[in-house]
């Protein structure tokens, strides 16, 4: 009896690790395939005064099927400066934000993995802990800070130090202060992970054979964090890349990024082909850092498993 | 490999070429953790090119110690003295000392080259002298064709050569060896121990090296200090400590032993006799010790000092009847676990010279045990 269920049991076991596998694979087909097709075809459409307000790429006139391919929309984005622009700005940000995350978050991380095991999970619950509040509330309470008559301001104000409100609020710092706040954590995470996994010893080695310890950190532990540091750096490029909110709410009038661009095409404009057009050539320009990451990303994990 | 087909002869130890007392001298050395004391007062000297051992079970302070030559921990108090100065106040990247770490420590993003560099690049060694220095190294433990590799391409033996290499790349004043065959399985270990002496020889390094293994500690080193609980309980040769043990910690510790307790009889000059309460005949050893009529002590027995035989010994002491409990065949020879009368038990070795030797005797046996006037050694402490 039990044998024979034992036998059932195991004839099914490959249709069950099938499904284990199905579904995500499900998962990006419904939530990322699709979508993207359908962004896709979009790009591809002209816009119109209708509902949905563009064009249908296939039209059957009779027994003739008709496809039109619209390329207007690419070449559009190439053409008006203001897309090139927005692109390149949002890149600068990008990477000038993954930079202080990095100068910022390194030594975080290394303070944290060689703290005793007790302390350093206090300190993971305090880098985590913020993320448990709604993203948009905690930008919101930025403003507040940030803002002319805001607490930093008052502050400053009541020490005496300035006479008059800074403008930080809609500039460009208030900008990076916010992606900076939001995405250290993600800059902090990973490099955590790779740091507390170095043996102490390498750099009593290093010490032994004659390296001060800024040399000796320089020599082993920098290169040997190299996984952690583009694992955390491509999990702040690649969002802050599309990031609107941030600059909605922090930045100015000029915070130009490609993330406020599409939102006014697709909601001011309703040109939903230009807009999918700018979110189609965004996700390729991000190919090339997304594949970085998960090279190095599967790097890490071959390495934790030895 | 030919270093080693030469044989163990070749590479076991030799006291005649060591130089000058007091090259190395730690001086009443302490080191407390939070008022636990690790090394409690601890000197000693070392003679330029000696090899020498720190043994002990782990946790004796025989590793905090090697850390303090290192210069990773600081001694509380106590001087360490290399070569005339005095180096407690250093560093270690301004130690003369290099350290051949436990599992090697050799850094995995570099190649074998580059980590043997390491150590000379720190002090700004022009790059064809490095060069010429490595390939040298290389040589020196026949790593010369893995110089490109990276440490996780390479065997447990392989890894070690390259931290040899390392480790005596820059010629330091000392070496420091931690549990150096610690990561070997038991057929490399006895090869690589035998190798790594002859190399340090060969250059005529001072090493002092950590190990809890005394068979490793009585391959490659001249001296071992014998450490318990921060202490040096005795420093001699390998066979001082093996046929000479001065307290009973020393003489349990290394190889195995039986402790035949009583007190002491008559007390002559060139003599003592010791009565034993597990024993019917007087024990006699053929020594004066310092000592007095009454005293309890110890005696000493190494199992293989002990003869087994069927019959009654002539001698009319160092005898003694017992049941044969156990036979433990270990090949080259047998061991005998002999109950006697009183209860006690000894240990005795039976070398099979010939084929079958120790079939003549079996469980439950009786047996007479005896021995020599100067087979064992009187304990006092």
């Amino acid at each position: 009896m039990s044998h024979k269920l034992l036998r059932s049991v195991r004839r099914r076991l490959p249709g069950s690790r099938w499904l284990v596998i199905a579904v995500p694979y499900l998962w990006m087909l419904l939530f990322f395939a699709i979508p993207f097709a359908i962004a896709l075809k979009i790009s591809f459409a002209s816009a119109a005064i209708a509902m949905p307000p563009y064009t249908e790429l296939v039209q059957w006139a009779g027994d003739k099927m008709q496809v039109t391919i619209n390329t207007a929309n690419y070449l559009f984005l190439v053409r008006d400066s203001l897309y090139v622009n927005a692109y390149l700005s949002s890149l600068e940000i990008a990477v000038v934000s993954t930079a202080l995350c990095l100068l910022l978050g390194y030594p975080i991380a290394y303070a944290i993995a060689r703290m005793d095991p007790a302390t350093r999970n206090v300190a993971l619950m305090l880098v985590i802990l913020p993320s448990w509040t709604s993203f948009l509330i905690r930008i919101y309470a930025w403003v507040g800070i940030l803002k002319n008559n805001g607490l930093l301001n008052n502050f400053l104000i009541g020490l005496g130090l300035i006479d008059e409100p800074l403008q930080i609020l809609h500039t460009p710092v208030a900008v990076y202060i916010g992606i900076v706040y939001a995405y250290l954590p993600f800059m902090v995470l990973p490099l955590y992970s790779n740091l507390v996994k170095h043996d102490h010893r390498l750099l009593e080695a290093a010490s032994d054979l004659g390296a001060r310890p800024w040399k000796a950190f320089l020599t082993v532990t920098l290169p040997l964090s190299k996984a952690g540091i583009i694992a955390g750096s491509m999990l702040v490029l690649i969002p802050v890349v599309g990031e609107f909110v941030i600059p909605e709410m922090l930045g100015g009038a000029d915070t130009l990024m490609i993330g406020r661009v599409l939102w006014q095409e697709f909601f001011n404009n309703r040109d939903w082909p230009v807009a999918s057009a700018v979110a189609i050539v965004m996700l390729v320009l991000l190919i090339v850092p997304i594949t970085i990451f998960h090279r190095y990303q599967s790097k890490e994990m071959e390495s934790k498993l030895t | 490999m030919a270093a080693t087909a030469s044989g163990a002869l070749a590479g076991a130890p030799k006291n005649d070429m060591l130089g000058a007392e007091g090259y190395l001298r730690i001086e009443s050395v302490r080191k407390e953790f939070d008022g636990f004391v690790a090394v409690d007062d601890v000197s000693l000297s070392i003679r330029k090119g000696e090899i020498f051992a720190l043994l002990g079970a782990s946790g004796c302070g025989k590793s905090t110690l090697l850390r303090c030559l290192a210069g990773f921990e600081r001694p509380t108090k106590g001087q360490i003295i290399l070569d005339g100065q005095d180096i407690v106040g250093l560093p270690p990247y301004e130690r003369p000392i290099n350290m051949m770490f436990q599992s090697y420590a050799l850094f995995p993003h570099m190649s074998v080259e580059q980590n043997v560099a390491f150590g000379l690049k720190q002090d700004g060694m022009a790059k064809a002298d490095i060069a010429r220095r490595v390939e040298e190294m290389l040589a020196l433990v026949q790593m010369g064709k893995y110089a490109k590799r990276k440490p996780h391409q390479l065997s447990g033996g392989q890894q070690q050569r390259v931290a040899l290499a390392r480790s005596l790349a820059k010629s330091p004043k000392l070496l420091l060896l931690d549990e150096p065959m610690g990561a070997l399985d038991k057929k490399l270990r006895s090869q690589m121990q035998l190798e790594l002496v002859n190399i340090v020889e060969r250059l005529g390094v001072t090493c002092v090296m950590v190990t809890h293994d005394q068979e490793e500690a009585m391959t490659m080193a001249h001296r071992i200090a014998v450490m318990d609980a921060g202490w040096i309980r005795q420093v001699g040769t390998p066979d001082e400590i093996y046929e000479q043990p001065s307290c009973r910690f020393t003489a349990e510790f290394i190889g195995s032993v039986n402790l035949i307790e009583g007190q002491i009889k008559d007390d002559e000059k060139d003599f003592v006799t010791i009565a034993s309460p597990a024993m019917e005949h007087l024990v006699y050893v053929g020594h004066g010790v310092t000592g007095f009529e009454g005293q309890a002590v110890a005696l000493a027995l190494r199992p293989e000092k002990i003869q087994v035989d069927k019959d009654e010994p002539v001698q009319p002491h160092n005898k003694v009847r017992g049941t044969i409990e156990d036979i433990a065949y270990f090949g080259s020879h047998s061991v005998f676990h002999v109950r006697l009368p009183g209860g006690t038990k000894l240990l005795a070795n039976m070398v099979n010279s010939q084929r079958w030797a120790s079939e003549k005797f079996t469980w439950n046996d009786s047996v007479w045990l005896s021995w020599g006037d100067q087979a064992g050694v009187v304990l006092t402490s």
